[in-house]
């Protein structure tokens, strides 16, 4: 036991004095953090600009209709002469939207035509989205409103052509928007523990084959597997101030940017919430370790080793990319596999979902099981001659 | 006291190492000698546990190296072909995490690289990292480590490779000295001129196996030959491996 010790108090050292890597390794754990803070203050003012300001509508032809544009004006429109070439501005991305009025426009209204109206829009662009919906919808009320008149002028009530009604009932809160970004949440802590431990493990590893101490090292009197358990445990405190740094950065991020204002919902990330995910991700910095230890151990050079390292990483963050689009419910399947469970989890803290105390120690019980798993294939490996031969 | 019994090894088709058998007594420097590839590496890995016998096998102070791979791991000290240092680590560090590896620690350990440092003249590079000493430089380092824990048994590959003329003296000067305190010492060379000067007993290896054996008198009596390189050159039937 003395000398399992031996061995992650060397790694560690040697490790803490290589600054470049684990800063390096650090950088993922602000990196997340960082990026959810701009995509908040991008995204918040977007929805500050929309909810707040008036949509400007380019016209062409706005002397056909004067009554048109009085009704839209009075709805918040700010009307504006079109460009010439109302189609070349929305290509070049000028406006969003233009409303063009053709001069037949008033006799067709008078004869009780359906008068024809233009809309110019580019319905891939998603910024334009919104406007072109308001203008849309406004143009049908008008529409409809004129409707209504012309059949209360002929005597016929205008319930006769309103066949059904829809209301909307939206269970969308403008916190569901929010919560998107919260989603991409679990990514970035499962991201920053894999590559807080990958310095540690490549240099423990394949760094030690590629400088050739790994013969050396494995000829004093220790059970061969102990040196795979060594050095994967010298990786755990890496992996766990990286989530202890991830997890800081998130909070300080709702602590400083004034999400309320922006995004309209508030968002804390008590203490509470914060200790009960680093708890739950306890179980996947083992496993992190445990498989990135076991991979980097086949690997020759710390450069192949860094190759494939990052992929390992990916891969169990993939769900939580998922999540941000697909809701899963916290159903037992989901808890059996390791990561997706404690994604799902931490998802549900970060809504404050009452979460069953079961799932929790299922998917912690599932990612050790499967981090022992995985620690035994290390060791049967490190006894394998094939760690010296490299075949 | 190393006793090899038929030591054999192949990797796939090549036979690597096949029906070596040899003693190394205490108190005695046996040189290992063959040319590139003959197997003297894959024999000394074997030795230190390393590497698994395919057949026969060997016993370090008694201790077979396959049942009781830990207490022979505990009587040898390897100088390996591979001898990478942690660059990121002092000289004294190094030393040490091999001490404390062999569960050795305190004033004890601490008394121990003391002296293996005075001895190998490492005093001015002791507490420098690594990372930059020249090749004879980290040759004392890998010494020293693989020394930390005082064996009665030092297996040593090729250790004057790559070193200056200097080095070199240096190297069979200490060698010398591990045998003048009553330890084994076997080690591997490819130079006839290196094995000549300093060994007690020669074990001519080629193509995997033994092809003679014995003191150099013993050999040049064997083969025929006046002097030792001819009897080198009759013994590996080629004249690879001559220092020119």
């Amino acid at each position: 036991m003395k000398r399992l010790w031996t061995i992650i108090e060397k790694e560690s050292l040697d490790n803490l004095r290589d600054y470049r890597s684990w800063v390096t390794g650090l950088f993922w754990a602000v990196f997340g953090p960082i990026l959810l803070g701009g995509l908040i203050l991008l995204l918040g003012n977007t929805i500050r600009d929309r909810v707040n300001g008036s949509i400007t509508l380019p016209v062409q032809g706005a002397e056909y209709a004067p009554n048109l544009i009085t009704f839209l004006e009075q709805q918040r429109i700010v009307v504006e002469p079109a460009p010439l070439d109302p189609q070349a501005a929305v290509i070049a991305g000028d406006v969003n939207v233009v409303l063009v009025i053709p001069p037949g426009y008033g006799e067709s209204f008078s004869a009780g035509k359906p008068a024809t109206l233009q809309l110019v829009f580019d319905s891939t662009r998603q910024s334009a989205v919104v406007d072109i919906t308001v203008v849309r919808n406004l143009l049908e009320g008008y529409s409809e409103y004129i409707g209504a008149l012309r059949l209360t002028v002929r005597g016929v009530s205008p319930e006769v052509i309103r066949v059904i009604r829809i209301e909307d009932v939206d269970t969308a809160t403008p916190q569901s928007q929010a919560l998107v970004f919260l989603s991409m949440l679990p990514y970035f802590i499962i991201f920053a523990i894999f590559n807080g431990a990958a310095p540690v493990i490549i240099d423990a590893t394949a760094g030690e084959r590629e400088r050739a101490s790994l013969e050396p090292l494995l000829i004093n009197p220790l059970p061969r597997g102990w040196f795979a358990v060594g050095k994967m445990l010298a990786a755990v405190p890496f992996a766990l101030v990286n989530l202890l740094v991830t997890l800081a950065g998130f909070a300080a991020i709702f602590q400083l940017l004034p999400v309320e204002e922006l995004l309209g919902v508030q968002i804390r990330l008590s203490l509470d919430t914060l200790t009960a995910i680093f708890l739950v991700c306890l179980p996947i910095v083992l496993l992190a370790c445990a498989i990135q230890t076991l991979i980097a151990s086949f690997t020759r050079t710390t450069k192949e080793a860094g190759t494939y390292l990052p992929f390992v990483g990916l891969v169990p963050a993939l769900p939580g990319i998922a999540l941000a689009f697909l809701p899963v419910k916290p159903d037992l399947w989901t808890m059996l596999i390791p990561t997706f469970g404690q994604q799902i989890l931490i998802n549900q803290f970060l809504r404050s979902e009452p979460i069953l105390l079961s799932n929790v120690i299922i998917s912690a019980v599932l990612t050790l099981l499967l981090s022992v798993l995985i620690t035994w294939a290390a060791i049967k490996f490190y006894e394998n001659e094939r760690i010296i031969t490299g075949k | 006291m190393i006793e090899v019994e038929n030591l054999s090894k192949s990797f796939g088709k090549v036979r690597a190492v096949q029906h070596v058998s040899f003693t190394a007594p205490d108190g005695q420097i046996t040189g290992l000698l063959g040319p590139n590839g003959a197997g003297k590496s894959t024999t000394l890995r074997m030795l230190y546990t390393l590497l698994r016998p395919q057949d026969g096998t060997a016993r370090v102070d008694g201790f077979d190296i396959r049942e009781a791979p830990l207490e022979v791991q505990r009587r040898i000290g390897v100088l390996a072909d591979a001898r990478g240092l942690y660059q990121r680590l002092t000289t004294r560090e190094n030393i040490r995490y091999y001490g404390r590896l062999h569960g050795l620690g305190g004033e004890a350990l601490e008394r121990q690289i003391d002296r293996l440092i005075d001895m190998l003249d490492m005093r001015a590079i002791a507490n420098r990292l690594t990372e930059g000493f020249s090749t004879g430089e980290r040759l004392k380092v890998a010494i020293a480590r693989a020394l930390v824990h005082d064996p009665r048994n030092v297996l040593l590959d090729e250790p004057t490779n790559g070193l200056d003329v200097m080095s070199t003296r240096a190297m069979r000067q200490f060698i010398l000295r591990l045998k003048d305190e009553g330890r084994c010492v076997l080690f591997t060379s490819h130079i006839m001129q290196e094995v000549a000067a300093l060994c007690d007993q020669i074990v001519i290896i080629a193509g995997g196996q033994i092809t003679a054996i014995g003191t150099p008198a013993d050999l040049r009596r064997l083969t025929g030959k006046d002097n030792l390189e001819d009897a080198f050159v009759a013994a590996i039937g080629t004249e690879e491996g001559l220092e020119r």
